[in-house]
């Protein structure tokens, strides 16, 4: 049972993954065109959902991810590979997030949202069903997620930040500590506290909801 | 292994952090106990819905924006390694200053100099300038004092027996018979004349219709004139003549 959600592989050999950073680095610094594309095509996915995921916010998201991006690449000339270029990147991510938070709830917390329909809101490309998944299935989804977004927003940011990176961006408990600047031993705490949080939360949510009514009836 | 120990090691097994001796005894303790088995497999799916968050796609603008934005700062990367790309970029950027700031005035500066000289080409014709009457001509310091010159007619010598001057208004008439007042204008042309005496004889309607005289200057500036043309007894001789313009 628990056992196959387990993850019990091997570590990584870094390696390789170190020498493709460095190489990406060297190339950007040099100017060539497609490392800036390479470094776009393999980031800007993972920052987005990072950023995302710790701001609650699109608009917000997609400020901080383009903010984030110019500092690497203004920056990547000191750049020292003292850690993966990957930690390094999702520090700015959090460091700038972590701003942009502040920067929120000192400006814009009593702002009122006109649109505040997000249906509404959407491109029409985004609201054309798509046949893959079934309606149910696609509902369903959904509000599992708007459960989930609406949990985490409760939590604190330190722990918000601890279980985004290891349960979302899937990042292993040293690189967190490099990303977060803190121990090992405060990353397990923090994750540990951040999970047992998001479950009290998800649970209370669930506990609050009423009680889906089935009403049975014959196909006619 | 108290459920209290378990729960904390619950998310260290799920992320594979326990030793194997430590993960057996934990995961035996779940299997035995209802409320720590219940929190693994809840944890468990709580990662699993939080693993799918991470599959959010970036939209296309922000995708646009940052395409845009590694295309500058590779620009701009260039521009720091290769001094000839930073001179090239330099110019490149005069240059659009330049042509930005030009453009807006660049049509409406031709526009003006075209069709100031249409006006010009079509006003040119209409345009009179004074002409240069030689001996004729009488001129006038800058107060408007007088200043003689010779009344030449030509090279009839019959002609210079006339006994025709131009004198000042204010100076002694009395030996003459006919007397007439020219106005100059600035052009130093007759544009007025009045009788003061006598009548007006074929002699004076060539002087009033054909001469052409240095107007009179006010400081400098051309400025219209007053000239009294005196006649005695015809026939007699020509005699010299002088000229009064009076500003």
């Amino acid at each position: 049972m628990a056992t196959s959600i387990l993850d019990l592989s091997a570590p990584k050999t870094l390696d390789g993954a170190e020498s493709d950073d460095l190489r990406l680095v060297e190339s950007l610094r040099a100017g060539a065109a497609p490392a800036y594309e390479e470094l776009l095509s393999r980031f800007q996915q993972p920052v987005y959902a990072l950023a995302l995921r710790l701001l609650d916010d699109p608009s917000e998201s997609a400020d901080v991810v383009q903010e984030v991006f110019l500092k690497v690449f203004r920056n990547i000339g000191a750049f020292r590979a003292q850690s993966s270029l990957k930690t390094w990147i999702y520090r700015i991510t959090v460091n700038e997030a972590h701003n942009a938070r502040r920067w929120f709830f000192r400006h814009r917390r009593r702002e009122v949202e006109l649109d505040s329909e997000p249906e509404e809101a959407r491109n029409w490309k985004d609201v054309i069903p798509d046949g893959c998944i079934s309606p149910f299935d696609a509902a369903f989804e959904r509000e599992q997620h708007v459960m989930i977004e609406a949990a985490l927003e409760k939590l604190s940011p330190i722990f918000r930040e601890a279980v985004v990176l290891r349960d979302i961006t899937d990042m292993s408990y040293e690189e967190i500590a490099e990303v977060l600047g803190v121990s090992l031993g405060t990353v397990k705490s923090r994750i540990l506290r951040g999970r047992e949080a998001l479950r009290a939360e998800l649970a209370g949510s669930l506990k609050d909801r009423p009680a889906p009514r089935l009403v049975p009836k014959t196909a006619e | 292994m108290s459920c209290e120990n378990a729960q904390e090691r619950i998310s260290l097994l799920l992320d594979g952090r326990l030793p194997a001796a430590e993960r057996e005894n934990v995961l035996t303790h779940a299997d035995a106990c209802r409320e720590c088995g219940s929190t693994l497999a809840s944890l468990q799916g709580q990662r699993a819905l939080l693993r799918k968050m991470a599959q959010v796609p970036v939209p296309e603008v922000v995708a646009a924006r940052l395409s845009v934005l590694a295309s500058h700062e590779r620009e701009r990367q260039l521009a720091r390694v290769n001094i000839g790309e930073r001179l090239r970029r330099t110019a490149a950027n005069i240059d659009l200053v330049f042509e930005n700031l030009m453009r807006p005035v660049a049509l409406p500066v031709t526009g003006g100099l075209l069709s100031t000289l249409l006006l010009f080409g079509l006003m040119m014709p209409s345009l009179s300038f004074s002409h240069q009457n030689g001996g004729y001509d009488f001129s006038t310091a800058p107060q408007g004092s007088l200043v003689a010159n010779p009344w030449d007619l030509g090279a009839d010598d019959d002609a210079r027996d006339f006994p025709i001057i131009f004198a000042s208004p204010d100076q002694a008439k009395s030996d003459y018979v006919n007397i007439v007042n020219l106005t100059i204008d600035e052009s130093g042309r007759v544009a007025d004349w009045s009788i003061v005496r006598g009548q007006v004889t074929d002699e004076m309607k060539d002087i009033i219709l054909f001469s052409h005289f240095v107007p009179a200057t006010t400081f400098g500036v051309r400025t219209s004139g007053t000239i009294q043309v005196r006649q005695s007894l015809p026939p007699c001789k020509y005699t010299s003549c002088s000229a009064t313009v009076r500003g």
